[in-house]
Formats: C-alpha cells, structure tokens, sequence
C-alpha cells in the first residue's frame, strides 16, 4: 500500500447547508493513523479542512469521529488496521454539526450536568473543610473505577440508535457517568439522582443496543452501567 | 402513569403471554396427531379434544385465551407508543398516536371478549 | 452562557433520518442486531394480532355478530374463513409470524434479564483490549438461543400446516 484515499466529509456552512464528499490522496506510511492523514490534509492538501484533535494518544477524547460508518478515535485507528484501502470519515452524529467533522458537544454536558455528575455530600461544610479523607476500600473502588476512566469523547451518545431517534434521552455518557456517583460508596447523593434518572427521558428510554460499549475505546461499557442504573432505579 | 410502572407493566404482561401463550400454541400446535397436517385436525371445526369449538367451550382454556388477549393488547401498544413516541418525541402528532393507540387497544379487547364469549355460547 | 448552551440542544430529529439510523443494524455488533430485530418483529407480531383477532371474530359470523349463534351457522362462517386462509401463501406467512414470535419472546427473556442486570458481568478494572462485560457470554447465549428458537418455530410450523417434512 502506497497510497490511502481518504474520503472526507465537508460541511462549510459559508457554503450553504449541503455535506459533500472530497477524496485525498495520502501517502502511507507505517503506523500512521487516520489523524496523522487528517494533518498531512490540513498541512499540504486542504487547509480549510477543519478538525478537532488535541492529544494524540486517546487520552483528551477531542478526535471523535465516524471512520468506515463507525464511530472511533482518529488518534487511536491506525491506517493499516482498518486494512482498506478508501477510509470515509465523517463526523459524529446526533451532534449539532458546525463545520467539516467539528460538533458541536454541549448537548451532552448539560445533560451530564443536569444528572448532578459530581460528589454529593451532605455536609458541605465538612467538604469545604475535610477533617479526615475518605477511605474506601478496594472492592468500593472497583465498582465505579470503570466507569471513571470516561474521556467524554462523546462517541458513545454518537452511536446510541435511541438519541438518534429521540433527541430528549439523556443518552448513554450522562447515564453512565450518574451511574458511576452513585456507586461511588462517598457520595450522598443517589436518591436524588435515581429520581432524575427515573423518568421517561431516563433509563426507560435504553433498549440495551449495546451500541455504546461498542465503541467506547477506554472500555467504559455504558451499557452495563444503564443496566445497573436501571436495577438501582427498580431496586430502591 | 409514570414511566416506570409502565415499562413494570410491560414486563409483567410479557411473562404473562409467556404462560398465556405457551397454553395457545400448545393446544394448536402440539397436541395433533402427526399422521394429518393441523388444518384437518386440530383447526376443524370440531369433534377433535382440541379442535376450535372444544377448545372455546373449555372454561379454563377460554379464561387463559382471554387473559391471552388482555396480555397482548397490553403489551403490543405499548410497544408500539415506545416505538412511536422514540420516533416522534414531543411532537403534537405523538399525543394523536397515543390516543388512537388506546382506542385501537379498546377495540381490540372489545372485539375480542366478544369472540370468545359468543363462541363460548354456540349452542 | 447558559442561554447559549440550551439554545444548542436538540429537541427533535427528522422522521426519516430517525428510521435510517433504528432499522439499520450493521457494525454496532450482536446487540445492536437484537434492538433492530425485537422491534420489527415487535411490530409485525402486532399486525398480526390484530389481523387474528378479526380473522377469529369471522370465525363466528364477522361484527354483527352480538349473540348467542347456532351451531350451523358458526360452522359456516367458520368454514368460509377456512376456506379463504387456507393456502400455502398464509401457510408460509404463519411460519414466518411463528419464527417472529419465538424470537420476540426469547430475545424479551433475555432483555427483562439484562435490563435487572441479570446474566451481565461485573465492573471491574479496565485492561486492554477492553472487552465490556455486557457482551456477557450468558446473554448472547440467550440470543443465538432465541434464533434457534425462532428456527425452530419456522420449521415446525410450515410442516403442521403442510406436512412437508414428513
């Protein structure tokens, strides 16, 4: 292989409203990835092309995108695994698109932030000013540790078939990450979240499509965490 | 309904056509004798154990074909208001759906009880 | 900012675009398979429910029908709706309803399990190549039950209508 065609797909909203498909010729070299080939674009090709990368190494989660109709890590998929020779890369879905394979993600976190996605303690006055730490041990540790390694890359939201069809659904990051405060044995504030949770745009709406842990390239599983979350919600 | 008790409800009725159900396709499809095919057998009319008219007339069989239908009335619009409702959202047309949702399940289950109880009363 | 950000949220998405994306299974795995097909046999076993409760209500002589019948004239009309459906066209078309039905019903076992958080693993400590423990070996041995169910179904109720097999 010497050369990768890349297909990309462009939106300039300059332009009018209409996507289009523009192919690059790459040249390929060993363990490049498809971001590597998305630079080489944006540096000798087409320097209107826009993309959103930052870290390179799967750790920021800024590269999310649909490479070959499923959605991946432009830094974490190298060329020669993905063994063709065209790879189509286009942006995320049920994002608001705002240029080339830029989205916009805000969407998401608001929705993180209405599920309380942080440590609730009753006492606030004794977090402001700890007197000792919390202590957990191993076994509390694991049952959210999983679900702490989120990178918020949003390729999980992009692959839900049920926010694709029902924009309301709180989708799969903001239910797992509600999942992972309320397994966490320090914080205090589960059944408020179960109640926000329990609604008909909540864990009602997953259909276990399984679509998220799919994708998901840190090993998340927000499918598993749903389930759990669902059991909570029945549970209490 | 808060959704909860819905989706509980929806469970509930389909372990309900589970035993339902398995009671219906029993009775058609297992209990004929493998020398004819089941359309002269248990789908005649009548003089079979299990044929249409003994299996009506069965006051067991014909409560656990009505509990059948409650079940499945049930079950399947919801199903389909999930399936609607995840493709309309909160669209006006989706409270239309949901209305003739309910009157379709109404009907059904009018339409239904009325089957069984006539066919239970053939004279 | 906060105006802003709510300005950005999606309400609704295009009818159209929203069935693309629900009826088409493909690269998202075993699980997505099984979201497509519990919905489409989900609604097609609907139809059909509805197609045999008034096919049995023309059993007894159609919805004018409020009373007592006589015998004679129950088998009649029911004679004269058996005579409509009996033919290979709907012979096969039960086949493909009873492959639906055992499915739908199996495929259902699995995702009430799955939904309690039955039959899945555990969270545990995420190692490389991160296998997510809800691609549990136990649930997708329900699934590829529940095909064979459905198979099984299919066949069985071609041959008790038609005899074929034997």
């Amino acid at each position: 292989m010497q050369k990768v065609v890349f297909r990309v797909k462009r939106y300039i909203p300059e332009r009018g409203p209409k996507s289009y498909y523009e192919e690059f010729e790459v040249p390929f070299r060993r363990g490049m990835t498809v971001l590597d080939g998305l630079i080489y674009i944006k540096e000798n090709l087409e320097n209107t092309l826009s993309i959103r990368y930052s870290c390179r190494m799967a750790i920021c989660g800024s590269c999310g995108m649909r490479i070959n109709g499923i959605e991946m890590l432009a830094c974490n998929t190298q060329v020669a695994e993905l063994g063709v020779p065209i790879i189509t890369v286009e942006p995320m879905r049920n994002f608001p698109l705002l240029k080339d394979l830029v989205v916009n993600m805000d969407e998401m976190f608001i929705k993180q932030r209405r599920l309380k996605t942080w440590l609730v303690r009753r006492d606030t006055e004794e977090q402001d000013n700890p007197t000792s730490q919390y202590l957990q041990s191993d076994e509390e540790l694991v049952r959210y540790l999983q679900f702490s390694y989120c990178i918020q890359c949003g390729l999980c939201y992009s692959a839900c078939p049920v926010v694709a069809t029902f924009p309301k659904f709180y989708g799969p990051q903001p239910l797992m990450k509600s999942y992972r405060y309320i397994a966490d044995s320090r914080d205090e504030g589960g059944r408020e979240r179960l109640g926000l949770v329990d609604t008909s745009e909540g864990v009602w709406r997953c259909h276990f499509a399984g679509s998220c842990s799919k994708v998901c390239p840190k090993g998340v599983d927000p499918a598993l965490a749903i389930q759990l979350l669902r059991r909570r919600v029945l549970t209490s | 309904m808060r959704e909860r008790n819905i989706m509980l409800l929806h469970y509930a009725t389909g372990l309900g056509i589970l035993v339902f159900g398995a009671v219906h396709v029993f009775v058609v499809f297992f209990t004929y004798p493998l020398q004819g095919t089941i359309w002269e057998t248990t789908l005649k009319f009548d003089n079979i154990p299990f044929a249409i008219l003994p299996v009506y007339r069965n006051a067991i069989l014909a409560a656990s074909l009505w509990g059948l239908l409650l079940c499945t009335t049930i079950h399947s619009m919801n199903g389909l208001r999930v399936i609607f409702l995840e493709l309309l959202g909160e669209r006006a047309a989706m409270r239309v759906v949901s209305r003739v949702l309910y009157l379709v399940g109404a009907i059904i289950m009018i339409y239904g009880t009325r089957t069984i109880i006539v066919a239970n009363m053939i004279t | 900012m906060g105006l802003f950000l709510v300005h950005n949220e999606r309400t609704r998405a295009s009818v159209i675009q929203s069935l693309k994306v629900m009826l088409y299974p493909a690269k998202y795995g075993l699980e997505r398979w099984s979201y497509v097909l519990q919905r489409i046999s989900g609604v097609v076993v609907s139809l059909y429910f509805i197609a045999h409760v008034v096919e049995t209500g023309n059993f007894v002589g159609g919805p004018t029908v409020w009373g007592p019948v006589s015998y004679e004239a129950a088998k009649r009309s029911y004679e004269a709706a058996e005579a409509l459906l009996k033919n290979p066209v709907f012979d096969i078309g039960l086949g493909i309803i009873g492959f639906l039905v055992a499915f739908h019903t199996f495929n259902g076992i699995r995702l009430i399990l799955a939904h309690f958080g039955v039959t899945l693993g555990k969270p545990s400590r995420p190692e490389p190549p991160y296998l997510p423990a809800s691609f549990s070996n136990k649930q997708r041995a329900i699934f590829w039950l529940s095909i064979a169910a459905g198979v099984f179904a299919i066949l069985y109720t071609i041959d008790s209508l038609m005899g074929v097999f034997r």
